[in-house]
């Protein structure tokens, strides 16, 4: 440890203690036992699994953002890819293409938008955070001028089912989820990607230094991260049978919120999926329950800052040390 | 913190331990279902055998903390006290998010109320989760603006679409001057994709190619629902077209906004304005003249029509087919076909603005 | 975000890029007047120009500050949400159907709740060594929250004269908050190039570990740059917020984005050590600008769908006008 760090917690618990994936869990435990006190209608089965649809999207678009920002970087426009896409299924579909056609067309949008990020950050060595915050604002824009603005709505039974339907007892959404999950876990761990992605965050010119072919990995990553937000686009229209050009709006705050939350450094080289599962977890009963048991939104927001401001806290006195 | 920190921490084993342990606790915290309340569908023709004891309504506004919803609210609050046996919950998203008042029908179908009245956002949005709700047994009615049809079972309308821009279109020919008088006229919208607005825009350029040729309409803009936005874009469009007669602000937030531009711009009473607004919010500028009327309607009157109609509809005394409804104290009500008719619009203007405090 | 590197060259080519960047700015802002001016006189009037500047002033203070915070290698996204707090406090403490406090001690008030939820954030971010991402992150979401309770459904349509004439009034025919913005510049050009707190912030944003070694106190640095970001955000409330006479609760929704996007477009890096103010001013005056270019522009309503995409592809060409500009590789 460095000489003018102070004598942290960290030192007088055991080491698996005082993770942040730890800490997420003991503050889970603590919160489902106050729900449970307050409340025991919230935690049946049949409404968590109701009320679970609310979050697939978001966790979906959070498992290449943790990869992203694991390497130091970060995408905010990940909201109007959703738009964009959305707003490309749903024209294609009104113009009379068949539904799986305009889903592959969704995709292949979100994934040209997400190179086009890549592209500009590898290529040009442009700071991931100014880029994406110009294509945020430039994707909305296209998917409102291509849409005039207007709700495509109407689309075929066999696909809204999709979004409504459970199977085994979790929706499908939940399923698309749980096979992302398993394959982001598998990138992670079982594939030399994962190890490269952390390389990154942790050092970037080492990484090059290395060998490592650095460009052609975040191009594969904000690409991904294009194509999760189509896919997302694709589970809420088929959950709410609309696309508009307003439907990511808003979305990166949570997404960002939930994978910070899980313990993943912002500058890149610490955390892990299991702590932004375990984010979006906490950050998902948390709303979901301020809203069932008080019933008053603006408390929702106010729950949701806090919990956010004491969780990095807890991390950071628990000496979880930000690596810069 | 070292690599070999980071990896061992990432180890699958490491992962599947915790995932292990928190679903096992949260899957036995999470008790069994609770039994099924009612599994027969309730259909609004059936009455119920007695009356009930105590009634849950949700209410529902498009954006919880506008001045408009609020005094909506209550009036429905008057109206559930006056019952005695309903039990109000009023909620909203503070952000006006569709997604998000989808995610409150769910809750709220989950924690099984009686009736669910909600004023949509988006009406395709939140369509599937208020059918759900249907299925469920709840009464699901709309009000202040209309879902989708086979979604809700009554709407409850202060006044169709169609007649409130038909109101405003006629209330700013009045303020020109008349029909004969040539004007440029913009409207100074919400978002772009606003759905109330946009069928609002609709009527109100079928209103002026029909019945009034002599207005233009030069522009529509979006004001996001923000003020300052408003602001700046009535005053360049009075700017960009320096003709330009006549304003309409068609939200709450966008009319103040676009009044004080005007009368920022030294343009009171030369330049008119009118929209939708509660009339606390445009009381000073009615005053000085900026503003010579403003379109709306007794908003707690419509929460109170809202709440009898929802405890009539759980109690199973509205049936369908039915052609009046008796309203409490607001008297009788029309019903056409499901619509649940409050009345006609109200102008406030500088003679009978201080009656209204809302 | 890795801060660049020490290398004298490094910061060499910063520097002429960022001057360059400045230029370029000034260029692209003279040439769009030119052009309005020919498609239409009245877009260079006196009154259509300071009406800009009023509609910009907001955006420049806080940018005045946010940039110091990016050149200190931080963040802070919070500030759209500061204002609605601070103007729903405002509000409420002004109103005669609320507090019912003198305008004096409203304007006091706000100023002194700017710069105490500006140092919590510097607290957080320089004690217990949060990183800000996260800090303001949070407090965008629990500060929104808080002024919808102040609010509590109801507007403030009531504000007193003296607040409102903070925002509609003028002195020498140049309206207040024109002279609120030049004093702000004129203080922040003092704090970056004439005192240690501005050379302090530069030291620590280039080389955060060079500026430890050498005793800077950093700790307190941070939590400055942050209470003073929060002071001049209440500043910018009180100058246009009364503006309008409502007080609604959507005020500042969406600000962090336009000030980050300024600031960034001005050519501030977000990896830390440099900052322009000038750049800062014109990427402000630039993004405030394109709004009613394109409603002088009287493109035709369909036009209107695509605005917002006009406004992105323009954010995208300020931003890459760096690439071009670059004369050697990062490493």
């Amino acid at each position: 440890m460095d000489a003018f760090e102070k004598k942290t917690l960290k030192a007088r618990f055991p080491s698996w203690l005082v993770t942040p994936e730890s800490l997420l869990i003991g503050l889970s435990m603590a919160f489902w036992f106050i729900m449970g006190k307050l409340d025991h209608s919230f935690l049946q089965w049949e409404v968590q699994r109701e009320l679970s649809t609310h979050i697939w999207e978001t966790a979906l678009m959070a498992l290449p953002m943790t990869l992203i920002i694991l390497t130091g970087g970060i995408d905010l426009s990940i909201g109007s890819i959703m738009s964009l896409s959305a707003v490309t299924a749903g024209l294609l579909h009104q113009a009379g293409w068949p539904m799986p056609m305009g889903c592959l067309a969704a995709m292949v949008v979100g994934m040209a938008c997400g190179w086009f990020n890549g592209w500009f950050i590898t290529r040009f060595k442009v700071h991931p955070l100014m880029i994406t915050l110009a294509s945020m604002a430039a994707f909305r824009g296209i998917a409102e001028g291509v849409s005039q603005a207007r709700p495509l709505s109407g689309f075929p039974e066999s696909f809204t089912r999709m979004g409504n339907d459970a199977w085994l007892g979790l929706p499908i959404a939940g399923w698309i989820f749980a096979g992302s999950l398993a394959m982001a876990a598998w990138i992670m761990h079982a594939h030399r990607l994962g190890r490269c992605i952390h390389a990154i965050g942790y050092n970037e010119q080492a990484a090059r230094f290395s060998g490592l072919r650095v460009d052609r990995m975040l191009l594969g990553l904000y690409t991904l991260s294009g194509l999760s937000a189509a896919m997302a686009a694709i589970m809420f229209m088929a959950r709410r049978n609309t696309a508009k050009a307003d439907i990511g709006a808003g979305v990166e705050l949570g997404v960002i919120t939930a994978v910070v939350m899980g313990g993943v450094s912002i500058f890149g080289g610490r955390g892990t999926l299991a702590g932004v599962c375990l984010g979006l977890f906490l950050i998902h009963e948390t709303r979901e329950f301020v809203s069932w048991h008080w019933s008053r939104d603006e408390l929702n927001l106010l729950a949701l800052g806090v919990l956010l401001i004491l969780s990095v806290v807890f991390q950071q006195l628990l000496g979880h040390k930000q690596a810069s | 913190m070292t690599m070999k920190h980071c990896f061992s921490l990432l180890s699958p084993r490491h992962l599947l331990r915790g995932f292990l342990i928190t679903w096992i606790l949260f899957l036995s915290a999470c008790g069994p279902s609770a039994p099924s309340e009612t599994t027969e569908t309730v259909t609004d023709n059936q009455a119920a055998a007695a009356p009930k004891e105590t009634i849950t309504i949700a209410l529902i506004p498009k954006k919880k903390g506008l001045p408009y919803f609020t005094s909506c609210a209550s009036g429905a609050e008057a109206a559930a006290q006056e019952l005695g046996n309903v039990t109000l919950i009023y909620d909203g998203p503070t952000d006006g998010s569709p997604e998000k008042q989808a995610s409150m029908i769910e809750q709220y179908a989950l924690k099984g109320v009686d009736v669910i009245a909600v004023s949509p956002n988006d009406p395709d949005v939140v369509a599937p989760a208020m059918r759900k709700a249907r299925e469920k047994g709840i009464h699901v009615i709309a009000w202040d603006a209309d879902a989708v049809t086979d979604a809700r079972s009554y709407f409850v309308n202060q006044s169709t679409a169609q007649a409130i821009a038909y109101g405003m279109v006629d209330t700013m020919v009045q303020d020109l001057g008349g029909p004969e008088i040539r004007a440029q006229v913009a409207i100074v919208t919400a978002y772009l994709t606003a759905a109330n607005q946009n069928i609002w825009i609709e009527h109100m350029k079928t209103r002026m190619a029909d019945t009034y040729p002599n207005l233009e309409l030069v522009a529509i803009k979006p004001s996001d629902e923000d003020q300052k936005m408003a602001f700046k874009v009535t005053q360049d469009l009075m700017k960009a077209y320096p003709d330009i007669k006549g304003f309409f602000g068609i939200s709450s937030v966008s009319f103040p906004g676009a009044a004080e531009a005007i009368k920022q711009a030294g343009q009171s009473g030369k330049v008119m304005v009118t929209g939708l607004a509660t009339p606390n919010s445009m009381k000073a500028y009615v005053k000085d003249g900026t503003v010579k009327s403003v379109v709306l309607w007794n908003t707690a009157e419509l929460g109170y029509l809202t709440v009898q109609v929802g405890a009539a509809l759980a109690q199973g005394t509205l049936k369908a087919g039915e052609t009046t409804f008796e309203a409490g104290k607001l008297g009788t009500k029309k019903i056409e076909g499901d619509h649940v008719l409050l009345g006609d619009i109200l102008v406030f203007t500088k003679d009978n603005i201080d009656q209204y405090d809302f | 975000m890795n801060p660049s590197g020490s290398n004298p060259n490094v910061q060499q080519a910063w520097f002429s890029l960022l001057k360059s960047r400045t230029a370029g700015l000034a260029c692209f802002t003279t040439l769009i007047l030119v052009w309005m001016s020919l498609w239409n006189p009245t877009f260079l009037a006196w009154s259509n120009m300071r009406d800009i500047a009023v509609s910009a002033a907001p955006v420049c203070i806080i940018s005045c500050g946010l940039m110091l915070v990016l050149v200190l290698g931080e963040i802070d996204i919070s500030v759209g949400s500061m204002m609605g707090v601070l103007a729903a406090a405002m509000g409420a403490m002004a109103s005669a159907s609320r507090w019912h406090l003198p305008p004096g001690v409203a304007m006091i008030g706000t100023l002194i709740l700017g710069v105490f939820i500006g140092a919590i954030n510097g607290w957080l971010v320089a004690y217990l060594k949060v990183p800000s991402i996260m800090v303001t992150l949070g407090m965008l979401t629990a500060l929104r929250g808080v002024t919808e309770v102040i609010m509590g459904g109801q507007w403030i349509t009531d504000l007193p004269p003296e607040l409102r004439s903070l925002g509609t009034g003028t002195w020498l025919g140049i309206p207040i908050c024109l002279w609120v913005t030049a004093a702000v510049v004129l203080i922040s050009l003092w704090l970056i190039h004439r005192s240690t707190l501005g050379r302090r912030i530069y030291a620590i944003g280039s080389h955060p570990k060079a500026a430890r070694l050498a005793g800077l106190p950093i700790a307190r640095t941070q939590c400055l740059v942050f209470a003073w970001t929060g002071f001049l955000t209440a500043v910018a409330t009180l100058v246009s917020v009364p503006q309008l006479s409502v007080v609604d609760a959507g005020i500042g929704v969406g600000m962090e984005l336009l000030v980050v996007t300024c600031v960034v477009v001005g050519g501030t890096a977000v990896s830390g050590g440099i900052g322009n103010l000038s750049g800062v001013l014109l990427g402000a005056l630039l993004m405030t600008m394109i709004s009613t270019v394109l409603i002088f522009m009287k493109l035709g309503e369909n036009a209107t769908y695509w605005s917002r995409a006009i406004q992105g592809l323009f954010i995208l060409g300020a931003i890459l006008l760096e690439p071009w500009t670059r004369s050697r590789k990062k490493p």
